[in-house]
């Protein structure tokens, strides 16, 4: 045992000497595979346990629903008391002030600025007595004191707030001054498309509702004996006609999904790159194995010959790669919690710092075991060959082909032979047609780069692709918020109509704006499961419309478009027809035109051809802005013109409201392309040291013969350009087709409302720039690899 | 100790090369290999190459030829300085105006045996490859493995294969043909085959430099001249080879044992 022993050791010490270069780019690519996999296990844990957190102290509620203007509360009561599932409920008030009426100053330095660039909300609040509550920095559940506020942690981050900054409120009746005492984190914070809650004294509420110059806004929340019943719950509500619903109702599950959406799907695309990453260096041991054991055939023939048995030759060779897997796990572990401590700061703010449990170490422990089992399995496999050595073959051919193996080789070679042919050759170019042959004969081995590359591209395009996709102007469209500059909103408000029209005449007239075009949103009732069932419809002219429908196209004269999430509840397609009716009025029957994917308004929408008629609950106006004036600008000039409206640059909106998610796919996709160069870099040296190495003889002869090594240089990396190349047009390829259905169908699963989703790349960077930089991160590797050609004294290159 | 033997120098002989010597600083210390090697060889002449192994045979060949660049002293090929051309210019001279046979046949196994042959010269003549084929044609059919032209190198016989390699060698006509050990990996009846090649080939016109550790090898040779630690220590003119000569044998075994062999 101690002999075996002694012989392992001697094997693993010659081995790390003599393959230096190879075993470190091996141990490099699972140090990265181990890390990367660590890293994107750590932080689903640390966001799950952060969520987790959270929700305990929080307790948001399991399903809510937003409302601007007057309600009904003898009605809430009345639904509350007929609803035995509901364990609780509340009615939260607010006060809405747009971001111009907020300032801060800082007292002890006087620095200051405004709010303004927040085209969100900002809804003064208090906390709840029962659930939904604004938790701390320190997870404590806060009670402001009089002339006190805590502001969402975003804004602390965003406009780089201290506790004991002062914050400043124009009211109508002058302003008003709060300190900062601190900062929340709000268990609905991300909802996209949402407004962000401070947090004051019933007192200093009281007063700023009395000072003027808020909107007032009410959520109600429910928490339910089963939270899991929150959608179906959402229908009995909206089925109800007395209580208030002109907003957006939102479900538990929303509010958990929302919250772990920009993190959650970064760390899924950590997973996704590490996986690629994995495969590569999976394709790279197996590419090194085959290496090995066609240069030590007649060792291990020998080791054969005088009978040690073949499991015990191949754990010999095992013992190397189980202990670079063990290593580069270790190592790869221990990097990726530094990672994963960097990455999780913005998830500890927004969150919690989650509590760390067995799950902690567990996760990572699982994934890196994994990843250890797979290598090593694999490695077990290759290795597998050695059984199939024959002795005979081994020492006297130098072969590790048996009998079968040999002949079938024999006939693809003569084969070959017969093709490449030269005696037809008249002029040309007789170096490249070398290189062409060699390169068809040595296609085994050279398809390790193609591959590689083709991987590479595709770990490089996806995460780039997601990001320019979220931080598209047109990504909007995609999720049902059209494509135009300007958005009003006009709800809640007595002269509902004639505002309406003043806001229309005023638009219409200004030239700086174009393409006026309103809704009313309606709400119907069409028949579902429960009967007769809320359904809101927005109204208007949609042949300008720029939505992109996942199936169907816009609706023409009597024709409507449902979301996606109203198609699924009310399995409705295009061709279908809709009865509904408004009111008590007759039922009217529309066919449906084709279906939209939508996060505003919950998800479920409808848009339906027709007139703006007169008495909607709400309209909503949109422009585009032909020049002269930032869309922000003229915003908060029509905002001041005509209190009553919401208007909104949507365009900055919808950037404002993903730019958290956005930053982290920025993140993911710098990484993913980082992780892509090196790798192509490392591979590509690895390989063509390798080549080079078994091409010795073939230089040599060639240089004999009167091949200069300029020559020899041009037909190898002649080579690696074009299966460098070839790997990156067919990575670029699979990215654009089936790695976007593949991203799609992952961000599907996740169930918020995008069920279908198209890239929007920026053509030029991950079609042309990566490419590009790809093929020249191989083809300078390879220029390095090949500079020494050509100060060598060939005949070292016959003897070897 | 004996100097080289020099013989009178021609103008224009077909390789001539002037205190050549050739040290290798890879190892510790240096191991001077080649130690000021004077050596001529004449027109259409067959030179042998002995000496004990490690003495620097090969490597004076490699650094004759240009495959190593020698660390001091001249090679001169038909009048024309070769240690000072640059890599391209050298390996044109290699193309057009030598040839190389070593104990080894080395050949690409994605060409047949005819490509393989005409590759250097195809190479050198891009614009004349009727002419090239046909001067390979008869070349082969010359050295009998006409054949096994379409076979891969993996389907002859060595013997075979190192027929080819004098083929392939030739076709380019060149100044001179080196040899390194040609026969040292062949059983004696295909070393016949190979001698008596290399020999047709002398007798058509072509010089000749072959390093070899056969004597009976060496005995086809006009001259011999030994090598000892890293110089040409003696040198022996036979004159021209006949089959029927059996007391050349001898005398150069009797040489050889006077040099230590
Ligand atoms: N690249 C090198 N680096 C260091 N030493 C070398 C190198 N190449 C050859 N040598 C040394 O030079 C000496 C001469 O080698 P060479 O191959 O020329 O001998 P040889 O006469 O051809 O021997 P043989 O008859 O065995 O072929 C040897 O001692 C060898 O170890
Ligand atoms: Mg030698």
């Amino acid at each position: 045992m101690s002999r075996q022993g002694g012989i392992r050791f001697r094997y693993l010490r010659r081995d790390m000497v003599q393959n230096k270069g190879v075993n470190l780019t091996l141990l490099l690519m699972l140090v990265l595979s181990a890390f990367l996999m660590a890293t994107g296990s750590m932080v689903m844990e640390r966001l799950v346990g952060a969520v987790d957190q959270l929700f305990d102290v929080a307790k948001p509620p399991h399903f809510l629903q937003m409302h601007k203007g007057e309600y009904d509360e003898a009605a809430l009561e009345r639904f509350a008391a007929a609803h035995p599932e509901i364990d609780s409920w509340l009615i939260e008030e607010m006060l809405g002030f747009d971001g111009a009426s907020l300032a801060w100053e800082r007292p002890s330095t006087g620095e200051s600025g405004d709010l303004s660039s927040r085209l969100i909300d900002n809804l003064f609040v208090t906390q709840n007595e029962e659930f939904d509550f604004l938790i701390d920095e320190t997870g404590a559940i806060p009670e402001p004191a009089v002339g006190e506020v805590y502001l969402p942690v975003g804004y602390q981050q965003s406009f780089d707030l201290q506790a004991g900054d002062e914050l400043r409120i124009r009211t109508e009746s002058g302003i008003r001054v709060l300190r900062i005492e601190g900062f929340v984190r709000d268990a609905q914070m991300a909802s996209l498309l949402s407004s962000t809650r401070f947090l004051v004294s019933t007192a200093d509420f009281e007063a700023l509702a009395a000072a003027g110059g808020g909107t007032p806004e009410i959520i109600v929340e429910y928490r339910l004996d089963d939270p899991g019943t929150g959608a179906d719950f959402q229908r009995v509500y909206e089925a109800d006609a007395a209580v208030p619903k002109n907003g957006q109702g939102v479900t538990y599950e929303q509010i958990r999904l929302i919250n772990a959406f920009s993190d959650g799907l970064v760390a899924l695309a950590l997973v996704f790159v590490s996986m690629l990453v994995m495969v590569i260096a999976l394709l790279n041991v197996r590419f090194v194995i085959r290496g090995m054991l066609t240069d030590e055939v007649r060792e291990i023939g020998a080791m054969k010959a005088i009978g040690l048995p073949d499991r015990m030759i191949s754990g010999l060779y095992l013992l190397k790669y189980r202990a670079m897997t063990l290593s580069a796990c270790l190592v790869g572990g221990a990097a990726a919690v530094v990672a994963t401590h960097l990455l999780t700061g913005g998830i500890e703010d927004n969150y919690a710092e989650a509590e760390i449990g067995p799950a902690t170490f567990l996760v990572p422990t699982l994934a890196l075991s994994l990843v250890y089992l797979f290598v090593v399995g694999i490695c077990r496999r290759v290795l597998g060959r050695v059984r199939r050595i024959e002795v005979v073959n081994a020492l006297v051919h130098g072969s590790t082909l048996d009998e079968r193996q040999t002949a079938r080789r024999a006939r693809r070679q003569a084969r070959r032979v017969r093709r490449g042919r030269l005696d037809g050759y008249r002029g040309g170019n007789l170096n490249r047609r070398l290189a062409m042959l060699e390169l068809r004969s040595e296609a085994r081995s050279w398809l390790l780069i193609p591959l590689v590359f083709c991987l590479a591209s595709i770990l490089m395009t996806l995460p780039m692709n997601l990001y320019t996709t979220f931080d598209s102007s047109r990504f909007g469209t995609y999720l049902g918020v059209p494509d135009s500059e300007l958005r009003v909103d006009l709800q809640f408000s007595d002269g509902l109509d004639a505002l309406r029209g003043d806001v229309l005449t005023a638009m219409g007239n200004d030239d700086r704006l174009t393409g006026v075009e309103s809704y009313a949103n309606l709400t119907y009732r069409i028949e579902g499961d429960e009967g007769w069932e809320t359904f809101r419809v927005e109204v208007g002219d949609y042949t300008q419309s720029t939505i992109e429908y996942i199936r169907g196209g816009r609706p023409g004269a009597g024709q409507i478009a449902v979301s996606a999430l109203n198609a699924e509840r009310y399995r409705l397609s295009p061709g279908d027809v809709l009865a509904m009716r408004l009111g008590d009025d007759e039922v009217v029957s529309v066919e449906v035109s084709g279906v939209y994917q939508d996060l505003t308004g919950g998800g479920y929408t409808a848009k339906m051809h027709g007139e703006v008629t007169a008495d909607a609950a709400a309209y909503v106006v949109f422009a585009d802005i032909v020049g002269g004036g930032t869309p922000a600008a003229i915003a908060s000039e029509y905002g001041g013109r005509f209190p009553n409206a919401t208007v909104l640059p949507t365009r900055e909106y919808m950037k404002q409201t993903l730019s958290y998610a956005v930053d982290s796919f920025r993140g993911a996709a710098l990484l993913a392309l980082v992780s892509g160069v090196a790798v192509a870099a490392l591979i590509t040296s690895m390989f063509l040291k390798l080549r080079l190495a078994s091409d010795r003889r073939r230089m040599g002869m060639l240089s004999a013969i009167g091949f200069s090594a300029r020559e020899l240089r041009n037909q190898v990396q002649g080579n690696a350009l074009v299966a460098i190349a070839t790997g990156v047009v067919a990575g670029a390829v699979l990215s654009a087709t089936v790695g976007e259905s593949m991203v799609g169908s992952l961000i599907a699963m996740a169930g918020l409302g995008i069920t279908d989703l198209s890239f929007i790349p920026n053509p030029l960077l991950v079609y042309v720039a990566y490419p590009l930089l790809l093929i020249a991160t191989g083809y300078l590797s390879t220029v390095f690899l090949t500079a020494g050609l050509r100060g060598a004294d060939k005949s070292g290159w016959l003897t070897s | 100790m004996k100097t080289g033997f020099v013989m009178p120098q021609h103008d224009h002989a077909p390789l001539a090369c002037r205190n050549l010597t050739k040290t290798y600083h890879s190892t510790d210390p240096a191991t001077e290999v080649l130690r000021g090697v004077d050596l001529t060889v004449g027109r259409g002449e067959f030179l042998a190459v002995m000496g004990s192994s490690g003495s620097g045979k090969s490597t004076l060949l490699y650094n004759m030829s240009g495959m190593d660049r020698p660390t001091s002293g001249t090679v001169h090929l038909e009048g024309r300085e070769l240690t000072t051309l640059k890599d391209a210019e050298l390996s044109r001279v290699r193309l057009t105006r030598m040839g190389f046979i070593f104990q080894q046949a080395y050949f690409l196994n994605n060409l047949n045996l005819q490509d393989n042959i005409l590759l250097p010269a195809l190479k050198a003549a891009p614009g004349d490859s009727e002419a090239v084929v046909s001067r390979v044609d008869s070349l082969m059919d010359r050295f009998g493995i006409d054949h096994v032209r379409r076979h891969g190198v993996t389907q002859v016989s060595g013997g075979q294969l190192q027929r080819a390699s004098i083929c392939r060698a030739l076709a380019t006509e060149p100044a001179v043909l080196f040899a390194d050990e040609p026969t040292g990996a062949l059983n004696s009846s295909m070393t016949t085959e190979v001698m008596d090649a290399l020999t047709d080939a002398h007798s058509g016109g072509t010089t000749l430099v072959m390093v070899t550790h056969d004597p009976v090898c060496a005995a086809r040779a006009d001259r011999v001249v030994y090598l000892r630690d890293g110089r040409i220590t003696d040198s022996r003119e036979l004159g021209r080879w006949r089959a029927d000569d059996g007391r050349r044998e001898d005398e150069l075994f009797a040489w050889l044992s006077g040099n230590g062999f």
